[in-house]
Formats: structure tokens, C-alpha cells, sequence
């Protein structure tokens, strides 16, 4: 597959008891497309779509503040604020 | 607390998971509602968050004829053969979601106590005994609801899980298998050999005392049995749900 420019994408997996794995595809440096999978829990689950959509088009060094915002009255286990930050940012490091 | 209990055979996964929601749409006029349920053909779920692909070898499951689906809650991929399954159905206690999870899992645990077996709670959502997991449990909020359900592994055979479940590095796969050996249990590897439906009373029995509730085996109306067949068809047996992620 030929990349099309300015686009990388990274994958992180990222093991705090639960897994956490990040696909991600960025444009220049702002996230184009995002997903998010892993055997945590969230509450509300719809949370996780909000997460992805709220993090497309944001650049890694917005990402920290969108993503605590969203699980703000959430309840989770396996998955923080934190480890997503590290997750897309590990991403980020390891596009191609 | 009344609590209705449906003591339930081996189904099908979509059925069990469709079933599962139906009676949480319907928990208003239902009650409280406790069934346990088994699965037939054996399937594997993953959770809410999981990816199908990335967590099944759906070319093995196929030849294995294991059934796959997608639960409503979140966690982890479940190899469904030798076990009970429960699933419970409440009005949402006050405090925090992930503080209630204990609530039903001490069902589980007195039932496990009426066996001989000294279990206890481990994490938010696993119940171990000597360290060893024997039940993985999840929950979800919804329709106004509580659904939580839960596994208690009957035996296990982690070889066969393994040929199902995919793992992130393959080249780690003998060490991950001896690992979940090390640390998964079963009533078999415990010598308890006991009947499905005979489990099913004593767990109930489990749950009766963990809730303080009375328990009364009531069938479910048309209703929610029609609410379920349509959930089967549209959502648990659709490709659109089990691949969304």
C-alpha cells in the first residue's frame, strides 16, 4: 500500500493489568482516525466513542486535556486518563 | 428484595447475550431478575472494547463449531464450555458502579462456601480461590437498569482456549498458557463433579443469601422472550455488532 503523504500510523499496546491498545493514523501531527480496544471496563461504555471522536483532528499535545474531560464522570478500571495519554503517545513514537 | 430466578439450559451465544438484555429493557415490570444459564455450542465473548479479529481465531472457532459474540459489558475474551454462567438483572444500588460489583459477586462466593470451597473476591471483577481464578464477572448500566453476569468455571481446558484466543505476541504464547494454567482454576480441578442443574439451585441458593432476597422461579413473559429473538437476530447475530470494534 502506497502511504498517502503526511499521513503515519502507529500502533501502542500498552499492559496496566488490563490491556490497552491504540490504532492510530495521524496527519502531520493531529490524529486523523483513532481506535481504541483493550479488556478494560468503562462506565458508561459509549464513553469510548465519544473518546475516539473527540481526539480526531486534535494534535498529540491537546490530547491530555480532551481525554480527561470526557472521562470526567466516568468509572474505570484497566484504563485512566494517564494511560491513554501514554497509549497515543506511544502511538505517536512509534508511526511510520 | 423478591428476586426472580430462571434456571436455564445450554443456549446458544447470541441467545444468552440477547436474553441477558431483554430482561434489563424489562427490568420494571420483570423485578429482579437472576438466571443462570449455560452455552451450547461452547463460544467464546469478548468485551464491549475488544476487537473480534484480534482476539479470536474465528477460522479455528469455525472448524470447532464455537460459537462467537460480543457482550454488552466490558472486559475481557471468555472461553464459554464447562461452566455456569449467571446473570442478574437489578434496580442500581446508590455509590459507585464499580463498588457494586461485589454485591453479586458475594452470590457466587456463598454458593462456593456451600460447596466447601473458600473463595474470595479479587480486584473489581474476579473471584479466585487459593490466588486462582475461578469466576470473571461484568457489569453494565442501562435502560435504568443493572446488568451484571459472571462466570464459574466447571473445568477448564486452557489448551483448547488458547487454540481460540488469539495473544498479542505469539511468539509468547507456551509461557502465556502455562501461566493461565498456574493461575486458573475449576470445581473440577477443585474434586467437586456435580451436575449443571444442581449447581444452578446451589449458587442460587448463594445469591438468595448475598442479596437478602427471596427467590421465586417464575417464567419470563412472551414479551421479553419476542424482545430477546429480535435482539438475537438484529444485534448479537449480526456481523455490525460482534465486528463494531
Amino acid at each position: 500500500m502506497v502511504a498517502e503523504s503526511g499521513i503515519s500510523r502507529g500502533r501502542a499496546i500498552i499492559k496496566r493489568g488490563k490491556l490497552i491498545k491504540i490504532d492510530a493514523s495521524f496527519r502531520e501531527d493531529r490524529i486523523e482516525e483513532l481506535k481504541i480496544t483493550g479488556d478494560f471496563f468503562l462506565h458508561p461504555e459509549e464513553k469510548i466513542d465519544e473518546l475516539e471522536k473527540s481526539l480526531r483532528g486534535k494534535s498529540v499535545k491537546e490530547i491530555r486535556e480532551v481525554i480527561e474531560r470526557v472521562l470526567e464522570n466516568a468509572e474505570y478500571v484497566g484504563l485512566s486518563p494517564d494511560t491513554l495519554v501514554e497509549a497515543v503517545n506511544q502511538a505517536w513514537k512509534r508511526r511510520n | 428484595m423478591e428476586l426472580r430466578v430462571i434456571f436455564d439450559k445450554k443456549n446458544k451465544a447470541a441467545w444468552n447475550m440477547a436474553l441477558d438484555e431483554a430482561i434489563l429493557m424489562h427490568l420494571e415490570e420483570l423485578g429482579p431478575t437472576l438466571r443462570f444459564y449455560g452455552w451450547f455450542p461452547p463460544a467464546v465473548s469478548i468485551g464491549y472494547f475488544q476487537s473480534m479479529e484480534e482476539e479470536i481465531d474465528l477460522k479455528k472457532a469455525s472448524e470447532l463449531g464455537v460459537d462467537v459474540v460480543r457482550r454488552l459489558t466490558g472486559g475481557g475474551a471468555v472461553y464459554h464450555k464447562y461452566e455456569l454462567t449467571y446473570s442478574i438483572v437489578l434496580p442500581p444500588p446508590p455509590g459507585k458502579i464499580l463498588d457494586s460489583y461485589r454485591i453479586v459477586e458475594k452470590g457466587i462466593v456463598n454458593g462456593l462456601k456451600a460447596l466447601g470451597v473458600d473463595a474470595e473476591l479479587s480486584g473489581i471483577n474476579d473471584i479466585v480461590v487459593g490466588g486462582k481464578k475461578i469466576s470473571g464477572n461484568a457489569q453494565t448500566r442501562r435502560y435504568g437498569g443493572m446488568l451484571q453476569h459472571g462466570t464459574l468455571l466447571m473445568d477448564v481446558d486452557v489448551d483448547e482456549m488458547f487454540s481460540l484466543l488469539k495473544v498479542p505476541q505469539e511468539k509468547m504464547k507456551d509461557k502465556m498458557i502455562k501461566n493461565v494454567k498456574e493461575r486458573v482454576t475449576s470445581l473440577h480441578n477443585l474434586g467437586i463433579d456435580i451436575e449443571f442443574e444442581e449447581l444452578q439451585k446451589i449458587m442460587g441458593g448463594g445469591f438468595k443469601k448475598a442479596l437478602n432476597a427471596e427467590l421465586y422461579e417464575e417464567n419470563l413473559p412472551d414479551k421479553v422472550l419476542s424482545q430477546a429473538r429480535k435482539l438475537e437476530v438484529e444485534k448479537y447475530g449480526s456481523r455490525k455488532w460482534n465486528f463494531k470494534r
